[in-house]
């Protein structure tokens, strides 16, 4: 099966090119003749790290050449998504690009887009999360938003990563969908989930809105509960949360996403091949595995659709940034 | 090289001073009364009250018959300054040169010139300059995958 | 008891042994090289241990890492360039003794109290993890505020001789650490338009820079008079080690004690340890003033506590998924993978895997002590290099190792930037390790003092309702007004003391 999706792939490569009256050099039949670096804009030890160091085992697996993980970390991802898109386009540099690459130019952090990238292949989707500590008094999410509509502005903090994060926005996107304001929960910055998630165990703040795989440990440890997911259906690892829309008729979903991109401008050719060797590593059981031990959502999109995806996810997060007050004029 | 207290204090308060001055097109945090502002401030008025202290402490010491600058003896010696700038240049060569020309030969020329300069016999800096950059360049690139430039290799390797 | 069986069935293979023994060289390595740092070696790790069961896959980042934190002395000692930041606290102390000629003293004090120190981690980590685990749990905002400052106090104690200079390094520290995105509103402060600035103020880089290069730029301007400064053979490392722990089995127990509190509180890891036990070693000491002129009592307190503080990061990193250090942050997703989901059940799930990575780290502590001596073998070869020879090497490894961490030419320039400031800082007398620290525990201040304020809406007393929180705020300003108290008694008493800054 994946053969034929692979030599698939390799026609539709081919004959795209001939098409386009490129005329593969002897150096890109060949590709990679030598070491890939792939770059991840965030630091070792997380989510996308994790991810990114597997793909990259499978791909040098398949395709015979060193694929080299390489942390570009700082500046809130901006820096990692900046050596992805100049990087040269000759497969030799490709990169994990996240969420963040919509939402950094609405904050006026960068100029880079979705279209600085050639796009190859979405791998991961994760909803955001309504976590809040053990012994909390509110046992669904209900009933943490009767208290939050009633309480006044401020009376409850939340966090999740810094500000301006993607899990920033899904709480304002579902305090806006309740009727509240953006900021009648204050959102307290936080280097990551992790940390904000310890915060939340030393009673420091009172929700967290990141995804229920980051929360796990502390879920597990019975010092965190889980009361719904944004998305529209159940994560199947943690089938007892329930979406928002069953707990509360609220139809607001949004997700942290991760794939795979080369620089603008990467031979066609090229691209087919890693998309198809993506799409390989993909259906791996060692990568099915390693997603389903972590809770991570598993999404397939190729070039064409996760620059659909892409684009798409850009308009909304521009309309949702602008709603929160999140986005630079 | 060491100048007299009062003017590092007075380099460390105009530092400080542009910081601060710096900190005025920040923006507010929304919500709060305290935005990215603030740690710079607060560290730029400490800094130029030790400035301060450092300019009283100085001019003290000067009126006590200490220079405005006491200069080492190595400056006065054209050998060892040049060995200190050659150091700063070749560090620059690099920065700037690396990407087009390769890990591998510019390295060469940086541990060869330095030899060369320090006094090393022609046949040992060229051997060990090529020794030294094999064994860093196996180490760090192929061992620890870490994307040392290639340059001109690029087709080769 | 059956788990334990089960364990030692897993750990006492020859496969398993020979990875701890890789993996021990590899550590070694990379710890002893600039730049490459313990949590780089656990990253380079994942892939490998990625196709291994999880005994060896564990053992192999144990390993590494223990050999790493050690290795990192090596260098520090012989070249003043610590190997990996954990050694940066007491880079100078060891270069000093180095040039004593107690270079053999430094190395087996560091060897020995490295094993030993990480030995003490690893028992508390087997026998109090799950109490630990729920003291450093509940460390909020708040107590790490109170840390912070805690700690920046300590640059006050490292550099007693100009306390002025000193603490003017320590702002110039923390005022450089302020370049980049800020870490509450996300705003890039002084970064001109740059990207790479954005990052900030990469740490490796930069304290490589401060260190080495500083010292190489001295190096070559007095190229013939140090003809042979550090050429002295290496002879038996252990000699002395005997009265060096009868005299200070006190420091000891003290540094381990620090190293593992501090190791076990998520966010803080060896090199925060090892600061706060150098400088809590010089406040106790009977003779403070030998501190910096290349005495051992501050070494055997710091390099105890950068090992024992490895062991205790696992100790919320196995209980609750919240990695005590950057090394730990990368062993979860391992863990995940491994099918060893972090809990508390996790000793009920798969006890002997757990007792199976405990006795890795007992053997790694205990395998560290052959290797390491080893390892000092081989880099005494260095010192037979003559300098002019030496410099330019040492030159390229910071390059290779300052690129190596941010994998750009920025982190070169930062080097270079850096090594110059510290150069020109030195010769004017302003001690460079408050600075080094100040970029240490910079964004950890801000980071905490700011997300206290929201959580507060303001108000400052907030930083003493929460009762850990108080002891800290109460312990720090005890701290600060004794040392306003004793510099005023100072002065009252007639001696031409220096100026004291205000805290």
């Amino acid at each position: 099966m994946t053969k034929l999706t692979r030599r698939a792939f390799a026609a539709t490569a081919a004959a795209a090119a001939a098409s386009a009256g490129l005329r593969p050099s002897f150096a890109q039949a060949n590709y990679p003749s030598r070491p890939v670096t792939v770059v991840v804009p965030w630091g070792a030890g997380g989510g996308t790290d994790a991810t990114a160091r597997i793909v990259a085992a499978l791909l040098e697996k398949d395709l015979g050449q060193p694929f080299n993980v390489v942390n570009r970390t700082g500046g809130s991802g901006v820096v990692g998504h900046s050596a992805i898109a100049t990087g040269a386009p000759d497969g030799y540099t490709i990169g994990m690009i996240t969420v963040e690459i919509t939402m950094m130019h609405w904050q006026g952090l960068t100029e880079l887009k979705p279209a600085s990238y050639t796009p190859l292949a979405l791998m991961n989707e994760d909803p955001p999360g309504v976590q809040v500590k053990a012994d909390s008094p509110y046992k669904t999410v209900k009933e943490l938003a009767d208290a939050i509509k009633a309480g006044p502005p401020g009376k409850f903090k939340a966090s999740g990563t810094g500000q301006g994060g993607i899990w920033h926005l899904a709480l304002v996107g579902w305090l806006q969908a309740m009727g509240l304001k953006a900021d009648h929960v204050p959102w307290v910055p936080s280097n990551g989930a992790a940390p904000a998630m310890q915060d939340l165990a030393a009673g420091g703040i009172d929700i967290v809105t990141c995804s229920v795989p980051e929360a796990r440990a502390m879920l597990d440890a019975g010092k965190a509960r889980s009361l719904a997911v944004m998305s529209p259906q159940r994560n199947p690892a943690f089938k007892d949360v329930p979406t928002l829309k069953e707990a509360m008729g609220i139809d607001y979903n949004t997700g942290a996403w991760r794939g795979i991109a080369a620089p603008k401008g990467l031979p066609a050719d090229i691209a087919g091949k890693l998309t198809a060797a993506l799409k390989k590593a993909y259906d791996s059981k060692e990568f099915k595995d390693f997603m389903n031990a972590r809770g991570f959502g598993m999404i397939w999109g190729d070039a064409a659709q996760f620059a659909k995806f892409m684009e798409e996810g850009d308009k909304k997060m521009g309309v949702a940034m602008k709603a929160a007050g999140l986005a630079r004029a | 090289m060491r100048a007299n207290d009062a003017l590092s204090g007075l380099v460390l308060i105009v530092l400080a001073a542009a910081m601060i001055a710096l900190t005025a097109s920040f923006p507010a945090f929304p919500g709060q009364k305290y935005g990215p502002s603030l740690f710079p401030r607060i560290l730029g008025v400490g800094i130029i009250i030790c400035g301060l202290m450092l300019v009283w402490s100085g001019l003290s010491a000067r009126r006590a018959g200490a220079p405005w600058v006491a200069v080492a003896p190595w400056v006065r010696d054209p050998w060892r300054a040049t060995s200190f700038l050659l150091v700063l240049a070749m560090l620059l060569l690099y920065i700037l040169a690396a990407e087009t020309i390769g890990f591998i030969p510019i390295a060469i020329v940086f541990l060869g010139g330095l030899f060369l300069w320090l006094g090393v016999r022609p046949l040992t800096a060229g051997a060990v300059a090529v020794a030294a950059t094999g064994a860093l360049f196996w180490f760090f690139a192929s061992m620890l995958r870490v994307p040392l430039p290639r340059g001109v290799l690029t087709g080769i390797m | 008891m059956e788990a334990i069986a089960q364990a030692a069935g897993l750990v006492f293979q020859p496969y398993v042994l020979w990875v701890i023994f890789a993996s021990a060289v590899f550590g070694m390595f990379v710890g002893a090289m600039p730049g490459l740092t313990a949590t780089m070696a656990t990253a380079l790790l994942v892939p490998v241990t990625f196709f291994m069961d999880p005994v060896p896959a564990l053992g192999a980042i144990v390993t590494a890492t223990a050999m790493a934190i050690f290795a990192g002395d090596i260098p520090a000692a012989m070249l003043r360039i610590p190997g990996t930041p954990a050694s940066a606290a007491y880079t100078d102390e060891s270069y000093a003794m180095a040039r004593k000629g107690e270079l053999d003293l430094n190395l087996g004090v560091n060897l020995v109290f490295s094993v030993l120190g990480g030995l003490i981690g690893v028992a508390i980590l087997i026998l109090a993890t799950p109490v630990l685990a729920e003291i450093a749990i509940n460390f909020s905002s708040f107590e790490y505020f109170w840390l912070c400052l805690l700690g920046l106090t300590c640059a006050v104690f490292i550099a007693t001789d100009a306390p002025l200079k000193g603490f003017a390094s320590l702002l110039i520290g923390l005022a450089i650490g302020t370049v980049g995105i800020d870490p509450a509103a996300g705003f890039p402060r002084f970064t001109f338009g740059s990207v790479e600035l954005m990052a900030g103020i990469s740490f490796i880089p930069a304290m490589i820079g401060m260190f080495a290069l500083s010292e190489v730029l001295r190096g070559v301007v007095a190229i013939d008079r140090t003809a042979v400064p550090l050429a002295q053979r290496i002879g038996n490392i252990f000699r002395g080690i005997g009265s060096v722990t009868r005299r200070y089995w006190v420091n000891f127990f003290r540094g381990s004690g620090i190293g593992v509190a501090i190791g076990a509180l998520p966010g803080a890891g060896a090199d925060i340890a090892a600061w706060i036990s150098y400088a809590v070693s010089k406040r106790f000491s009977k003779e403070p003033e030998k501190f910096g002129t290349g005495h051992v009592e501050g070494v055997v307190d710091s390099t105890s506590a950068n090992n024992s503080a490895i062991a205790a990061a696992w100790i919320p990193a196995l209980v609750f998924g919240i990695p005590g250090d950057s090394i730990t942050a990368i062993v979860i997703g391992v863990l995940y993978m491994k099918g060893m989901n972090p809990g508390p059940t996790v000793f009920l799930q798969n006890p002997q895997l757990i007792y199976a990575v405990f006795m890795i780290f007992v053997l790694a502590n205990l395998f560290m002590l052959p290797i390491g001596w080893a390892a000092i073998k081989l880099a005494k070869q260095m010192l037979r290099v003559p300098r002019n020879v030496l410099l330019p090497i040492i030159l390229m490894c910071c390059v290779v190792g300052s690129y190596a961490m941010t994998n750009s030419f920025y982190g070169i320039a930062l080097m270079t930037v850096m090594g110059i400031l510290a150069w020109l800082m030195e010769e004017h007398g302003f001690p460079i390790a408050p600075a080094i620290l100040g970029l240490v525990l910079g964004e950890l201040l801000e980071q905490s003092f700011m997300t206290s304020m929201i959580k507060a809406d303001g108000a400052f007393l907030a930083f003493f309702h929460r009762p850990i929180a108080g002891v800290l705020g109460a312990i720090t300003i005890a701290v600060w007004v004794g040392m306003a108290w004793h510099s005023w008694k100072r002065r009252q008493g007639g001696v031409a003391g220096p100026v004291t800054p205000a805290p």
